[in-house]
């Protein structure tokens, strides 16, 4: 099927995944404004981007020895231990040899390329490739490689499955007012109902997400009612720096007196996560499930859900699915970056607003 | 196991070198694949009896990359390949080839014990896709077709500056004459003056044109043909050749003074 939406792109996902990996410099050997928007907050957390600004006379004459000449730069401003080059769809379109380009600079032995470009299928085959580049330089093992490309492949499944890549084209939604989902759940506290919340967050956005469990069990001990806590906050699974945010957001739960009843996995594991959460809540009793993060990786369940999602485009499938209510937490993206704590969640405030919280 | 590709001056016979030469290596008890890079898809013709077989990019277009698919069995236990490519006019057929060598690879020819990998590659490097059988991984060297005519000359070096460019090894030159006066010595004289070496010349021969005309090679139309010889010597010498170096590339007027000397 031809899928008419638009969807996330290789190439961004090569840049976050060279984010996760801890690489200082990612240069996209491309024109200055491929993925500026990912790139912009990328370096917000803390990884420097620059592209090589290619030209239409790049593009006649190609760019290599331009690409080099970045390559020396950044390595002078930024003294990098690592630099991840990556392809963009009209460098490899006009066949430019990076790899040669790396050997030439003189910067092998921290720059290593990921061969990708926009027109390569999903957005995970971009984490692939680069995940796989990273391997073969060194950064990751080979059981690493192959567990993260596992979990990215039912990323995938996932999304044509239950997301946004199951019709040909999807209209984005705001979903439910949040004030309407936040009365709702504080309603529910108030007559002292049982609420299981999972968290199935990726990576980083997590730091937003967890702010909802956290507000319900705020409202939970003002007014009553009970919480079961899940989330895929593993510290044992995956790359340093995301095992460091379920650090990070086990620790401010423990701080706000938050236990956690279970772990369903680690935070690049949301494709599975969702699935052992709820076989974790299978005999559990509760009143209302709330899915937050990537509530499309839960299998279905005969009991009255909300789901949260940050894809205005993933509402409508979420719908689908039979959540009674699916809201959306617009400027997740933006507020994460470079954080090491749990921000406020727009659902997360208008809760705390229901139930009278500062 | 060893891979070369041909260039050369659109038309001047790499096709037919390579096919003739793969076909005399197989004779002589190589495992060869010869790989087509031309868009047109012509280069296998004469390993196939004139048939076209299907190429790398359109069944890649239907979802078959299994190396195995891609690859027919021609005369003489010769393996062959063409990449295919856009109809012309359309697309981007250096891109294709760029695509077409990923889906083959080179791990997959070694498990197939292969001896040798022949890329005829078309016309001079026009854009970094057609440079793509020239990168590290693909051919170990570069083998330039040309006759001792002044634009065939003249395109040769061209091909010799971009593998300067690119810093690769060039393992020689193979004559393709044309019947004019002392032809052999100018392309040997060329060869010299860029640092490189002439393999051997083939001699304008009606034999090699009857046979295409058949879709074949000499070595299937005319076996004992004494021109077989001659691809088995180019053939033997390339397997053993030790001497690949990156060319240094020439002038305009060495090019002239060198062609115009010998007249």
């Amino acid at each position: 099927m031809n899928i008419l939406t638009p969807r996330p792109n290789p190439i961004v996902a090569a840049l976050y995944t060279l984010r996760d990996l801890d690489v200082d410099v990612a240069v996209l050997h491309g024109p200055s404004g491929c993925g500026f928007r990912a790139a912009r907050l990328l370096e917000e957390d803390g990884m420097k981007v620059v592209t090589t600004s290619m030209s239409e006379e790049d593009l006649i004459f190609g760019a290599s020895d331009k690409l080099i000449e970045v390559l020396h730069e950044v390595d002078e401003l930024f003294s990098p231990k690592t630099i991840g080059v990556v392809g963009s769809c009209v460098s490899m379109i006009i066949g430019e040899n990076v790899k040669k380009a790396i050997v030439d600079s003189g910067l092998k032995d921290k720059a290593f390329f990921v061969e990708i470009h926009g027109c390569m299928g999903a957005n995970t085959r971009g984490a692939i490739e680069t995940l796989k580049a990273a391997m073969e330089f060194g950064l990751i093992n080979e059981n690493e490689f192959k567990r993260q490309e596992e979990m990215l492949l039912l990323a995938t499944e996932v999304e044509s499955n239950s997301g946004m890549a199951k019709s040909k084209y999807t209209r984005p939604s705001r979903g439910t007012e949040l004030k309407v989902v936040a009365d709702h759940i504080v309603n529910l506290l108030k007559e002292n109902k049982r609420i299981a919340v999972i968290l199935n967050a990726k990576k980083e956005t997590a730091y937003l997400f967890a702010d909802i469990p956290l507000a319900i069990n705020l409202a939970s001990k003002k007014y009553g009612g009970s919480v079961i806590n899940v989330g895929n906050l593993s510290t044992d699974v995956g790359l340093l720096r995301i095992k460091r945010y379920a650090e990070d957001i086990k620790n401010n739960f423990g701080s706000n007196g938050i236990t956690i009843d279970y772990i369903s996995g680690g935070m690049d594991e949301y494709p599975i996560a969702g699935k052992n959460a709820i076989e974790y809540l299978k005999d559990k009793d509760f009143d209302l499930l709330v899915a937050v993060g990537i509530p499309q990786a839960l299998p279905i369940i005969d009991k009255e859900s909300i789901a949260v999602t940050n894809g205005p485009r993933e509402v409508h499938p979420l719908e689908d699915r039979g959540y009674k209510y699916v809201t959306v937490e617009i400027a997740s993206h933006s507020t994460v970056m470079g954080t090491r704590e749990i921000v406020l969640s727009e659902l997360g405030e208008a809760i705390r607003n229901a139930a009278g919280i500062q | 196991m060893k891979q070369i590709a041909i260039y050369g001056k659109g038309g001047i016979g790499k096709s037919s070198i390579s096919s003739n030469l793969s076909v005399n290596l197989a004779s002589e008890g190589f495992e060869v694949l010869l790989i087509g890079c031309d868009p047109k898809s012509d280069s296998t013709i004469n390993l196939f009896g004139g048939r076209r077989i299907d190429t790398v990019l359109d069944l890649y277009k239907k979802g078959i990359t299994d190396p195995d698919k891609l690859i027919y069995e021609g005369y003489n236990g010769v393996k062959g390949v063409e990449v295919g490519g856009p109809a012309a006019g359309v697309g981007c057929a250096g891109r294709g080839i760029l695509v077409a060598l990923k889906t083959l690879n080179k791990d997959y020819y070694l498990e197939k014990g292969f001896d040798i990998i022949i890329y005829d590659v078309p016309g001079d490097v026009v854009c970094g896709g057609f440079a793509g059988p020239a990168r590290e991984g693909y051919a170990d060297e570069i083998y330039i077709v040309t006759s001792g005519e002044y634009l065939s000359v003249y395109a040769a070096n061209n091909i010799a500056k971009g593998l300067f460019n690119l810093n690769v090894k060039m393992g020689g030159i193979i004559g393709n004459m044309r019947g004019i006066p002392s032809e052999e010595q100018k392309i040997k004289s060329y060869s010299e003056e860029i640092g490189s070496q002439l393999i051997n010349a083939v001699e304008r021969n009606p034999k090699i044109y009857e046979s295409e005309i058949e879709g074949k090679t000499v070595l299937e139309k005319y076996p004992d043909d004494p021109l077989n010889l001659k691809f088995k010597d180019i053939g033997n010498k390339i397997i053993n050749n030790k001497k690949a170096k990156v060319p240094n590339p020439t002038t305009d007027e060495k090019i002239r003074s060198i062609i115009g000397g010998f007249y």
